[in-house]
């Protein structure tokens, strides 16, 4: 059971870190709050007493997103579901929507948000591996003096362990960053013990681009998550791939890769085996989906 | 204690209220504002009961601090029609047979609701992803998807209205399938459960509850909780006036801990205070010594020599044996051409009833010792308690309040006990609401078994002798453990005539979760192996897996593994029924799955892809407005 | 290999009605009511499963009246008859019958009392959906009417029931006994679907028949049937209640894992009836018996799709997995030789 002295609902940037700067210990920021009250359980937990919690949601300056120069700039109360309803995020995040579905069900999507999920930094978290496949960074604001500060990091670097972050004191992430890659396809691959709202065992995702030709591999990124004690880029794997002509004996021998590195401290036998075969799916599914965008690229060039 | 000022617009009406800031939506509906149609079935946003609109998107209020709700416009299970009403979702609700327990409903016919205003025209597998944050323990969804897709076309002016109406009767209203007669409650969130109740004056009560596996109490000292602000009583097992213990065969568990502790989640002590919070604050105001007792863990190392011993009357950790005997087994082996033995294991397994448990107790104006909960054995709870309790037995009294779910999970007298203590010391009732995580450490699971099983058959596919030999874990306490392996060693060798028996079930007292009654008692763990064992025997023999079970089923006038000689019996009819409605290709069980000629056809579903409905394309994604 | 397989399976099962190895009992009481309607009392009641509208049906069919038309009172030991408990797949067979036997006590009352204000034999008496007329005769009136007559004549048509199921002890040294008196029989067939890369098992279909003795409400019964095999499903591949010494891992649904929709196969159900000769109503029941043939079908299944043999619930990504990769094992063993 979650209990507070106080709730505060900031509306603008300043006034919320402010409040974060001012705020007694033991004091906490939420957006969607999706995670802070299953946490204040028993078996988790437990009662937790908190003394003033500040919900950002309400904050102006973290609404929506912007495109600028080939990226998005998401603003951190963007919620799972906008991946999916959202035409230009769609499109220009391939694999988002994917990771959307499978992060939780409609209802948990309207009220979670990406730069939570980021922040809690689960080794099982969902969006970290799209964020990274997508180059991903994140906007870190704080107060100096009255004037607002921001800094900004790759979010691979941000998480540095399971639930661990570089945010420190008195700082609130106000945006994740990433590439738009429209023409691109995407995939997100993810097993847990059902389909619906669980947690991963292993999830990975991909975006790729081929030639004009759809014969080559012109970008192909790739990430894993809850196979170590945060999520990976498979650089080698990409390296692999780029530039290469397409085939189903390349993929095969590319997805044998990432197996070693599984660090998992439990189930590692079962991991290894899922990495590979999501690797090469991913990769195949992402093809496709890729040809299906380039489709609807060309389409769309025409009507312009 | 801190307030916040909250504005917000419920089904149509201002609200305006000083809560508490650490509430969550889901508190504010159903304890400030009374509407107890949205309800608490885990309070992690994982089952879905507690589901309402907010400016029009469908959230689970449990991850809803109220705080948020300032400003927004809330919809309710209770604003869905005007009252007596029904809209057209509930009534094809009634009209499927959508609800049974109802406990999930009112959350499903909000995410139905949901799911019909963003796409009216949503498909069969659309319908399902966008109620995949919803859990349903008793229909198996099939009812409620129905139910949604036929709301879906009546809506949509494809079907008549008339479709939601009560089918004609013919001759007789049995056979008829009747519309359920505490639907149109259900679908509306009118009923009211055992936690949706109040009374004048009432009490809520909070358990402490054992952290230890297996420890003796050394001390306990109550006094810091009951001079706590709020605190009306606080019991323990020494308020027990009469003989205390329960249990469905064996009466071993005391209503609280009583000098030991045999499990983590038993009760140790109780608290009644004026709010629930008070109440659990109260708790730690309890100072409980323990002395770690070492523990058992495993149903074999029960068994072994020197093992501690959970309870005085059981020195071997035995609850119950259960033997048969039938025939001769060595000459039963000594006649099979083949003999296969394997081992099987089944897992500790939860009700999960979306309803966690919940009751009031009071003592009426005659005195009479009142206790309203979900209890599925009235009869034998008012029983044990008036001797717990030491009253006559008219002056106890036992309120079956609906269930939310039972599944044998709410046969055990686990809490009604301590609320009729509080009721009597402080004379008012009392209310106990679990929360999800209570229910799961505190009550019965289905019992874990290890079998160890032995088939001996002809060559020709007929069973001659059968071993069956299995060892359950009961946990801490009896509770139906003795009628579980009964049950268990009467069903294990399955639907089939074998002259030739030997079976033993045998459940132990170990410091696990205690094992209980669970849909089935015992026959699914012992028939999972037999079931099994008949198709490894199909396969080894050449068989087809109907052929086999034909060859050895149980007919009229078969002698049963208890000798008993049956009038009736329905297997064959059964066996054709299935064999012709699933259009099954004989053959023997070989791993033919992948050239099977009868796969894919009429009664399978789709594999589930998830986002199928966002796959199109990003440019028709964009459906909702 | 294709990364997904199909397979299918089979299991059979059997089970007991009403309590085990005991003599099984249960009471209730009946009126008929001003209006044609009734008042039909016992003391145990719904957990969900629909035995109030199953006992609306039997109480409407035995008074000739309409389900709508009966109030029931149920569930208190202070104001009911006892009926022992709900569960043991008992209600439809106890309940019912008491039920059925209460009924036809009260109307009994009434018909005598109607046979003589119209001076035939009661045994022509027939009374269905409201109506009550007298056989061969053109003498006919609502049971509104008939209820007026008889309480004019100074009798309450009222009855009460009592029915036993005589199961019997078992023997401590062989277990011989007569546990039920009825049994049920039950078959399941599964579909499902292996993928190779992760182990999951999806469930497509399922087929299963049951045998319930006389099927009072068909909808009801297929959604008995449906909610069983999908708790069956769960114990087959998901869920899985866990503890370390003794102290819980799985404490909420994030960890113990239940079916959603998203898990269901699509069910059809086939009822059988085979009458039961020892009770009124003929019917037996079905709360517990669907689950059992659930996870064996499902694990023949897996089987037959991949030629792996769990022996081990649940039937998790990992077991699949494992198996799979014992099984090549084993085969580039067995090639090796």
């Amino acid at each position: 059971m979650l209990s507070c002295r106080s709730y505060q609902m900031p509306k603008s940037l300043a006034e919320a870190l402010a409040l974060w700067r001012g705020a007694p210990e033991g004091s906490r920021l939420i957006a969607g709050a999706t995670d802070i009250l299953p946490w204040a359980r028993e078996g988790r937990a437990g009662d937790v007493e908190i003394d003033t919690l500040i919900d950002l949601s309400r904050v102006a300056e973290l609404s929506g997103y912007q495109q600028k120069d080939g990226r998005i700039r998401l603003g951190a109360n963007v919620v799972w579901q906008d991946f999916l309803t959202d035409p230009v995020l769609a499109r220009s995040l391939p694999c988002m929507p994917f990771c959307s579905v499978w992060f939780a069900d409609d209802q948990i999507r309207q009220q979670a948000t990406l730069a939570g999920n980021l922040v809690n930094a689960s080794p099982a978290a969902d969006g970290t591996p799209p964020v990274i496949a997508l180059n991903g960074d994140i906007e870190i604001a704080r107060l100096d003096g009255d004037t607002v500060v921001t800094r900004t990091m790759p979010v691979a670097d941000f998480i540095s362990g399971p639930g661990r972050t570089d945010l420190k004191p008195g700082e609130i992430v106000v945006a994740v960053t990433v590439d738009a890659l429209p023409g691109y396809g995407g995939s997100y691959q993810k097993v847990g013990q059902r389909r619906s709202l669980v947690i991963s065992s292993v999830c990975c995702a991909a975006v790729v681009k081929t030639d004009p030709s759809g014969k080559v591999f012109e970008d192909v990124r790739l990430a894993l998550g809850g196979v170590g004690p945060k999520p990976m880029r498979l650089t080698e794997t990409e390296a692999m791939l780029r530039g290469k002509a397409i085939s189903a004996d390349l993929i095969e021998r590319a997805s044998a890769g990432p197996v070693d590195l599984v660090a998992s401290r439990t189930r590692v036998d079962y991991r290894r085996t899922v990495v590979r075969g999501f690797v090469r799916a991913a990769v195949e599914d992402a093809l496709a989906h890729a040809a299906q965008s380039a489709q609807s690229e060309e389409k769309e060039t025409a009507n312009a | 204690m801190p307030e916040l000022e909250l504005n917000f617009e419920v089904n149509g009406r201002t609200v305006a209220k000083r809560i508490n800031p650490g509430l969550r939506l889901l508190d504010v509906l159903r304890d400030d504002l009374n509407m107890t149609g949205t309800k608490e079935g885990c309070g992690a946003g994982e089952c879905g009961t507690c589901s309402v609109f907010v400016d029009g998107k469908l959230v689970k209020s449990c991850l809803m601090p109220a705080a948020k709700a300032e400003g927004t416009r809330i919809e309710t299970v209770e604003g869905l029609a005007r009252p007596g009403d029904l809209t057209v979702i509930q009534r094809a609700f009634y009209k499927t047979g959508a609800s049974q327990c109802g406990y999930c409903i009112p959350g499903m016919v909000m995410a139905a609701t949901s799911a019909l205003r963003d796409n009216p025209d949503a498909g069969h597998e659309e319908i399902k992803e966008r109620m995949g944050g919803n859990i349903c323990r008793c229909t198996g969804y099939t009812k409620i998807i129905e139910a949604v897709e036929l709301a879906r076309d009546v809506i949509a002016g494809r079907m008549s209205p008339a479709a939601l109406e009560a089918d004609a009767v013919g001759e007789s209203y049995i056979g008829n399938s009747v519309r359920r007669i505490d639907a149109p409650a259900k679908v509306a969130g009118r009923l009211k459960y055992a936690g949706d109740m109040i009374m004048p004056d009432m009490l809520h009560m909070a358990v402490l509850r054992s952290p230890h596996p297996h420890a003796e109490i050394v001390s306990m000292d109550t006094s810091a909780a009951r001079a706590m602000p709020g605190v009306e009583c606080v019991i323990t097992s020494e308020d027990v006036p009469g003989v205390d213990g329960f249990g469905v065969f064996v009466h071993d568990q005391p209503i609280m801990a009583r000098g030991k502790v045999r499990y983590v989640g038993e009760a140790v002590a109780a608290v009644a205070a004026t709010d629930e919070r008070s109440a659990r604050r109260a708790l730690a105001g309890i100072k409980v010594t323990y002395r770690e007792l070492p523990g058992l863990f495993d149903a074999a190392d029960a068994l072994a020599p020197g093992a501690p011993v959970l309870h005085d009357y059981a020195p071997d950790n035995i609850v119950k044996h259960i033997p048969l005997r039938k025939g001769n087994i060595e000459a039963g082996f000594a006649a099979a051409d083949l003999i296969l033995e394997e081992n099987f294991s089944t897992q500790q397994v939860e009700h999960a009833y979306l309803e966690p448990e919940a009751g009031i107790a009071y003592v009426d104006h005659d005195d009479v010792v009142t206790v309203i909960s979900p209890s599925q054995n009235i009869t034998h709870h008012r029983h044990m308690l008036a001797a717990i309790i030491d009253r006559p037995i008219q002056k106890v009294r036992f309120i079956m309040s609906p269930v939310g779910g039972g599944f044998g999970g709410k046969e055990d007298m686990i809490y009604q006990g301590m609320l009729a203590l509080a009721a009597m010391q402080t004379h008012k009732p009392v209310r106990i609401v679990f929360t999800r995580e209570e229910s799961i450490v505190s009550t019965a699971k289905r019992h874990p078994s290890r079998s160890k099983v032995r088939m001996g058959l002809t060559r020709a596919g007929r069973i001659t002798a059968m071993e069956f030999d299995m060892l359950s874990d009961g946990g801490a306490y009896g509770m139906s453990s003795e009628g579980v392996m009964r049950k268990a060693a009467i069903l294990s060798c399955g639907p089939y005539e074998i002259d030739n028996l030997k079976v033993d079930t045998t459940v132990v007292y170990t410091n696990n979760t205690p094992s209980g009654a669970f849909r089935s008692f015992g026959g699914m763990q012992v028939q999972f192996a037999t079931e099994s064992m008949v198709d490894m025997a199909a396969e080894k023999l050449g068989l087809d897996p109907f052929e086999i079970r034909r060859r050895n089923m149980m007919k009229p006038g078969s002698l049963t593994h208890t000798q008993q000689k049956l009038g009736t019996a329905s297997l064959g009819m059964v066996l054709d029924a299935a064999e012709k409605g699933s259009r099954w290709e004989a053959g023997a069980p070989t791993v033919r799955g992948a050239t099977r000629g009868d796969t894919h056809g009429a009664g399978t579903r789709e594999p589930c892809k998830l986002g199928e409905r966002f796959a199109a394309g990003p440019e028709t994604k964009e459906r909702v407005a | 290999m294709e990364r997904t397989v199909r397979g299918r399976g089979v299991a059979a099962s059997w089970y007991g009605i009403a309590r085990t190895a005991t003599i099984d009992r249960a009471g209730a009481w009946a009126e008929l009511d001003d209006g044609g309607t009734a008042k039909v009392v016992t003391g145990v009641t719904e957990i969900g499963e629909g035995i109030l509208t199953l006992l609306a049906q039997v109480a409407a069919e035995e008074l000739g009246i309409r389900p709508e038309q009966v109030t029931l009172g149920d569930n208190d030991t202070a104001r009911s008859p006892e009926a022992a408990h709900a569960g043991a797949t008992r209600q439809t067979y106890m309940v019912g019958n008491s039920i059925a036997l209460a009924c036809r006590e009260a109307r009994e009352k009434l018909f005598a009392e109607i046979a003589e204000y119209w001076d035939v034999e009661a045994t022509l008496l027939h009374a269905f959906d409201g109506i009550l007329h007298a056989e061969g005769t053109n003498k006919s009136m609502t049971m509104a009417e008939a209820v007026a007559i008889c309480k004019g004549r100074g009798v309450v048509p009222v009855g009460s029931g009592s029915f036993t199921a005589h199961g019997t002890g078992l023997d401590p040294v062989d277990g011989s006994g007569a546990p039920w008196q009825v049994y049920v029989f039950g078959t399941q067939v599964a579909e499902v679907e292996v993928d190779t890369v992760t182990g999951e098992v999806q469930v497509l279909g399922i087929w299963a028949a049951h045998d319930v003795g006389r099927a009072i409400n068909p909808r009801g019964i297929e959604g008995q049937i449906e909610g069983a095999i999908v708790q069956g499903l769960g114990q087959a591949l998901m869920e899985d209640y866990q503890t370390v010494e003794g102290h819980t891992t799985t404490h909420g649904f994030a960890k113990y894992i239940l079916p959603t929709a998203l898990d269901v196969p699509e069910i059809t159900s086939f009822l059988v009836e085979d009458r039961d000769p020892l009770s009124p109503l003929g019917a037996k029941g079905i709360g517990e018996p669907a689950l059992v043939p659930t996870a064996p079908a499902i694990m023949n299944a897996i089987y037959d799709a991949i030629g792996v043999r769990i022996t081990s619930l649940p039937a998790t990504p990992e077991k699949i997995l494992q198996g799979l990769k014992e099984k090549r094992r084993r085969n580039e063993g067995i090639a090796a030789e």
